[in-house]
């Protein structure tokens, strides 16, 4: 059927351009372009901040052509184009961000053996399934014992040097929680955080972070005991 | 040279082992068989021309039921040897299957039942019913459904298709887990016909997703907003959005698995910086969402067939649609929970665990819907109305062992064990395929003009649902017990053989039902006279498929029929009636065969690929191109039937309709009648070579 | 005149339901793109001790690339308004000089990739390079296959001349044009600029 072509004013197309649009669009894209390429060439913003801009230049940019080349919006109701593209740029944000935030755990966790001694390492995370993770170069030192029984760290107070270890055994038969820190503010050690300690079960802490450290049981707040590090 | 020209092909890939020789074998004779009676019956420009190159949705959907029906059986025959191994191959015996042989079964047997017998009768049921409910004609586009058939069919042909050539599925699971599923340790042609298989009928999936998407958003029935769609609708439409948007990502996902595969890429090897774990998030981010997809439409049948067998509208219609929408949107943010175990941590799996176990709430919101319906209702209990009884009964059991398994740290115990074997199988038969038989026994009489056999049909829901019990909470025991999945082999000592042969009884009893139900088919159809439904409404259903004849003439309605409440077709006839009709003309589309030629090259591209032929692939490729060039670049498409046509053709159809003898008053057959009358008429045949005349 | 006035709001329904359903296959192509971002972006930096992409790529190159997609974009807008006015020789002016601005992105697209395979980074080298081949040369699939689509939409406008029939293709064309600059937005934000980040 060859017809001549008719005004379309009268069908429901959701796409109606002008020449202004276009204009604009094209002019507005060209800026939105080259102010990132700009930017990422003369090195003007680093890192996260630069990469938080040039993706709010690419979505920006996305808007302007979706408005001005694509005319989106324009529809009348109900505007199913427009709600089909918002659920999908949704969905890609879902597929990719949640893909990134995964695989990012994944790797984190489930590394091979010898990466995961250098990330810790890097981390400054020292305890690692028990070994030592190179932040003592000269290897460890005296091994220090803590015996908890009773309810009693003996020997409360250690006094030890960088890269000693301690051991906190439990000789008890109740479950410990050792933490670091007092028993209304809990600390860290070392990137180490506290925790429970079974029956009979020791913990290995190589001492690699200066000064005087306190640990308690929190369950039986008053077992506490502590230890000083020094080089 | 003979690389060039045949790839991977030689003459090692023809049949040489049993099973391969065997299937062979089977499908020839079938395929000479179907050639013969249609020769005799000089049938094929028939078939060509009303069945296969045809556009019109009802017969479409016959197709795919057709299609899905006899994958049904070849899957079934798969579980048959599964369950057979499994009971015999305890301790010193190791059954009759080796262990790479049982491996390529259970995959099979996975992917034939999701994409083809699932997806098929899913298919089937919405092209035929929801152009109907909506007062609509056809599909809003003619090509891309009979194009996502004939792909569909494609993928059918490749997944037996290594009967004949290669001798290998895949041997990795229904999924194909990479690294497993990569080159290094899959050499052979298994992965590829598995990849290919899937491809193909996913992209006709998709097509079919973006047809019935646009087909109800924009081709309802004046007056019918979206509040006053039917429950089936809504069901088909949630689930097809689900389409648009995971099945790209299954195509996305398998095709960088084949660029792995052909082009030696590194996207999930186990070395150059691959990332197999990368291979399993993107896999399960369209394998959830895939049951969902199966089963939505599922409870769109359901809350249909209530509302009608307890003759009562559904119970908060908007609940309803919420708890469809909800169930859609929740099972996108849920896949994490096929792998919890692999060591994403414990913010990560604590999230998608407490998102697993909110899908609970939308679906409660349908069950209880369901059961609210029924409250104070005149429950019939019709063949539809048990499958949906038998349905709530199982679908809420296998629930609860959902919920069970989204929390990690039980799921670390229950994965991949047969605990999750049984909740997933409790979940698709109990949910998409009671669905499925719920949904053909409420419409059979729309599509065929008579009903199916209520006696027959009963018994069959009987054998199916006790042999669902007796083939799956053993497995169920088994899970909690320690037993894994896909075992070949396990030792005597464990002490599970008896719950192992406790299952294959349970599904020989399956294996009755389903021959019930093929009696209960050919029992109606020699009984058609007395089931015969001659006023296209025998349930005194509410919805607008009702208003036409059974079955409906090719155009469905003469006059597209105006809509102003819920439930359209009980308020019509309320008011007296369809109104006299206003003849217009109609716009149908021709028939065309341009849906087969395309799948038949992208066939063939694929079957290259499979092989790496690589001129073979161009020349699909190619063959694709030049075919969708000239099916788009045609002018003439569609034809009209003018008013007075349509008026002469609906006298015609009303008074072939009122000379009809009325039923005969009769009971419908027994199981024993049957058996009298097939041994009669075999004992008829043989006696009197009765085989001359045909 | 009512049965043409029926045909005319039946084609224009009709209409309607292709850019539809157009518009919703674009979305899945969208979805499928998302799979290759994400994959890039999981395996960009897996490059299996071979050079980072920064160290490959040429970022005047990228830019001229996407400045003549973003052009011929632009003169495809231009086309879409010459159908408006029905002007059979202005479409073919626009829309051909699309064309050629395509063919020149494809070549430059080439040129990189055939640079990259002669200095050895293919994409059999790494999952890193693996990604990167995928994802743009995907995208540079999809431009032939809108290349292909235009050249011959454009010999069958020449031959019938400006039916409404070829009307709905160019205005599906062009819609499939923009998403692909569009998408390119992404490919130049995601692989170029960030392997400089």
């Amino acid at each position: 059927m060859n017809k001549t072509p008719h005004p379309t004013n009268t069908s429901p197309k959701p796409h109606h351009g002008t020449l202004t649009s276009y204009v604009t669009g094209f002019v507005l894209s060209l800026v939105f372009t080259l102010i990132p390429y700009y930017l990422v060439v003369n090195k003007s913003l680093r890192g996260d901040a630069l990469l938080a801009t040039i993706i709010g230049f690419a979505i920006v940019q996305l808007v302007i052509q979706v408005v001005f080349f694509l005319h989106l919006g324009r529809e009348k109701k109900p505007r199913w184009n427009l709600l089909f593209l918002i659920s999908t740029v949704s969905l890609i944000v879902l597929v990719v961000g949640a893909s990134i935030w995964i695989m990012r755990h994944l790797h984190y966790n489930m590394m091979p053996g010898d990466v995961t001694n250098k990330v810790a390492n890097d981390e400054a995370v020292h305890q690692v399934s028990g070994l030592q993770a190179g932040t003592c170069p000269g290897g460890t030192g005296t091994i220090y014992k803590v015996e908890l029984k009773n309810d009693v760290a003996s020997p409360r107070h250690t006094n030890a040097h960088l890269c000693d270890i301690l051991i906190i055994m439990n000789l008890d038969d109740t479950t410990r929680d050792i933490e670091f820190g007092v028993h209304a503010k809990h600390e860290t050690y070392a990137g180490e955080f506290g925790g429970a300690l079974r029956p009979h079960y020791s913990r290995m802490i190589t001492l690699t972070e200066l000064g005087t450290h306190k640990f308690h049981d929190h369950l039986e707040d008053k077992m506490t005991g502590d230890f000083t590090v020094t080089p | 040279m003979k690389e060039i020209l045949l790839g991977k092909l030689n003459g090692h890939a023809l049949p040489h082992e049993w099973f391969t020789i065997g299937g062979t074998v089977a499908f020839v004779l079938l395929a000479l068989f179907a050639v013969i009676v249609l020769t005799w019956t000089k049938r094929w420009t028939w078939l060509w021309k009303e069945w296969l190159t045809s556009v019109d949705p009802k017969k479409i959907g016959i197709m795919y039921f057709l299609v899905a029906g006899f994958m049904l059986l070849r899957g079934g025959l798969d579980a048959i040897m599964i369950w057979l191994q499994q009971a015999l191959s305890s301790g010193a015996s190791h059954g009759y299957l080796s262990a790479d042989h049982f491996q390529q079964i259970f995959t099979a047997h996975g992917n034939i039942m999701v994409f083809f017998v699932a997806m098929g009768f899913v298919f089937g049921l919405i092209n035929y019913i929801v152009p109907l409910q909506i007062g609509a004609r056809d599909l809003a586009s003619p090509f891309l459904n009979t194009l996502g058939f004939w792909l569909y069919i494609g993928g059918v042909i490749m997944v037996n298709m290594f009967f004949a050539l290669g001798g290998e599925y895949a041997a990795t699971g229904w999924l194909a887990i990479a690294p497993l599923s990569e080159t290094q340790f899959s050499p052979g042609v298994g992965v590829d016909y598995w990849i290919w298989s899937l491809q193909i009928s996913g992209i006709g999936t998709t097509l079919g997703g973006i047809n019935f998407v646009m087909t109800i958003l924009k081709m309802r029935a004046k007056g019918m907003t979206l509040w006053k769609m039917p429950m089936f609708t809504w069901g088909s439409l949630c689930s097809m959005l689900m389409v648009i948007t995971v099945f790209p990502l299954l195509t996305a996902t398998l095709f960088l698995l084949f660029l792995d595969r052909y082009f030696g890429m590194h996207f999930f090897t186990t070395g150059s910086g691959g990332n197999a774990m990368m291979y399993t998030n993107l896999i399960w981010m369209w394998g959830h969402p895939e049951v969902y997809i199966l089963v939505l439409p599922a409870f769109g049948v359901f809350s249909e067939v209530v509302s009608a067998f307890s003759r009562k509208r559904l119970a908060s219609y908007k609940s309803q649609v919420a708890g469809l929408i909800g169930v859609t949107v929740f099972a996108l943010s849920v896949w994490l929970h096929h792998f919890f175990t692999m060591g994403a941590g414990a913010d990560v799996n604590a999230f998608f665990g407490v998102m697993t176990m909110v899908i609970a709430i939308p679906t409660s919101v349908l069950v209880f819907g369901w059961i609210a319906t029924m409250y104070k209702g005149r429950i019939r209990f019709t063949t539809p109305m048990l499958w949906f009884l038998g349905f709530i009964a199982t679908f809420s059991l296998g629930g609860l062992a959902g919920v069970m398994l989204a929390v990690p740290p039980a799921d670390f115990q229950l994965h991949n064990s047969l605990f999750l074997v049984a909740h997933f199988h409790t979940m698709v038969i109990g949910g998409v395929l009671f669905g499925i038989f719920c949904g053909i026994n409420y419409w059979f009489p729309k599509i065929a003009g008579f009903r199916l056999n209520e006696r027959i049909g009963r018994y069959s829901f009987w054998f199916w649902i006790v042999g669902f019990f007796v083939a799956f909470v053993p497995l169920y025991v088994l899970g909690l017990m320690g037993a894994t999945r896909r075992l070949d082999h396990y030792d005597a000592s464990t002490g599970w053989q008896p719950l192992f042969i406790m299952s294959f009884i349970g599904g020989l009893i399956i294996m009755v039902g389903v021959a019930l139900q093929v009696v209960q088919i050919i029992a109606s159809v020699i009984q058609k006279r007395q089931l015969r439904d001659t006023t296209g409404d025998p349930w005194d259903g509410r919805t607008l498929e009702w208003a036409t004849a059974s079955p409906p003439p090719f155009y469905n309605f003469a006059v597209i029929p105006e809509v102003t409440t819920r439930d359209a077709y009980f308020e019509i006839k309320q008011n007296g009636g369809l109104p006299k009709p206003k003849y217009e003309d109609i716009r149908m589309p021709r028939n065309t065969a341009a849906g087969i030629y395309v799948a038949a090259f992208a066939f063939i591209a694929s079957f290259a690929f499979v092989w790496h032929i690589n001129w073979l692939a161009i020349a699909g490729i190619v063959g694709v191109i030049l075919c969708l060039i000239i099916r788009t670049f045609n002018e003439d498409t569609e034809y009209t039937i003018t008013a007075a046509e349509v008026e002469k053709l609906e006298e015609r159809r009303q008074k072939k309709h009122a000379a009809a003898k009325p039923p005969e008053d009769a009971e419908d057959m027994g199981l024993w009648e049957f058996i009298k009358i097939v041994v009669t008429w075999a004992l008829d045949v043989i006696r009197n070579k009765r085989w001359r005349t045909w | 005149m009512v049965k043409e006035h029926e045909t005319e709001n039946h084609e224009a329904q009709a209409d309607d339901r292709v850019a539809f359903g157009f518009w919703v296959y674009l979305m899945t192509d969208l979805l499928m793109f998302a799979v290759l971002f994400a994959t890039f972006a999981v395996l960009r930096g897996n490059t299996f001790g071979g050079p980072a992409l920064r160290e490959l790529f040429s970022l005047p190159l990228a830019l001229t690339e996407t400045l003549i997609l973003l052009t011929s974009s632009f003169t495809a807008g231009l086309g879409m308004l010459a159908v408006r006015r029905g002007s059979k020789n202005q479409v073919l002016t626009w829309f051909g000089i699309t064309f050629l601005l395509g063919l020149a992105f494809l070549g430059f697209e080439l040129k990189e990739f055939a640079e990259f395979i002669h200095e050895g980074h293919t994409w059999q080298s790494s999952a890193s390079l693996s990604s990167f081949f995928t994802l743009v040369g995907t995208h540079g699939l999809h431009i032939t296959s809108g290349l292909l689509w235009m050249g011959t939409t454009l010999v069958f406008i020449w031959k019938r001349g400006l039916n409404s029939h070829l009307v709905r293709k160019l205005t599906l064309l062009s819609l499939f044009w923009h998403f692909l600059d569009i998408v390119w937005i992404f490919i130049f934000t995601v692989v170029y600029l960030m392997a400089y980040v």
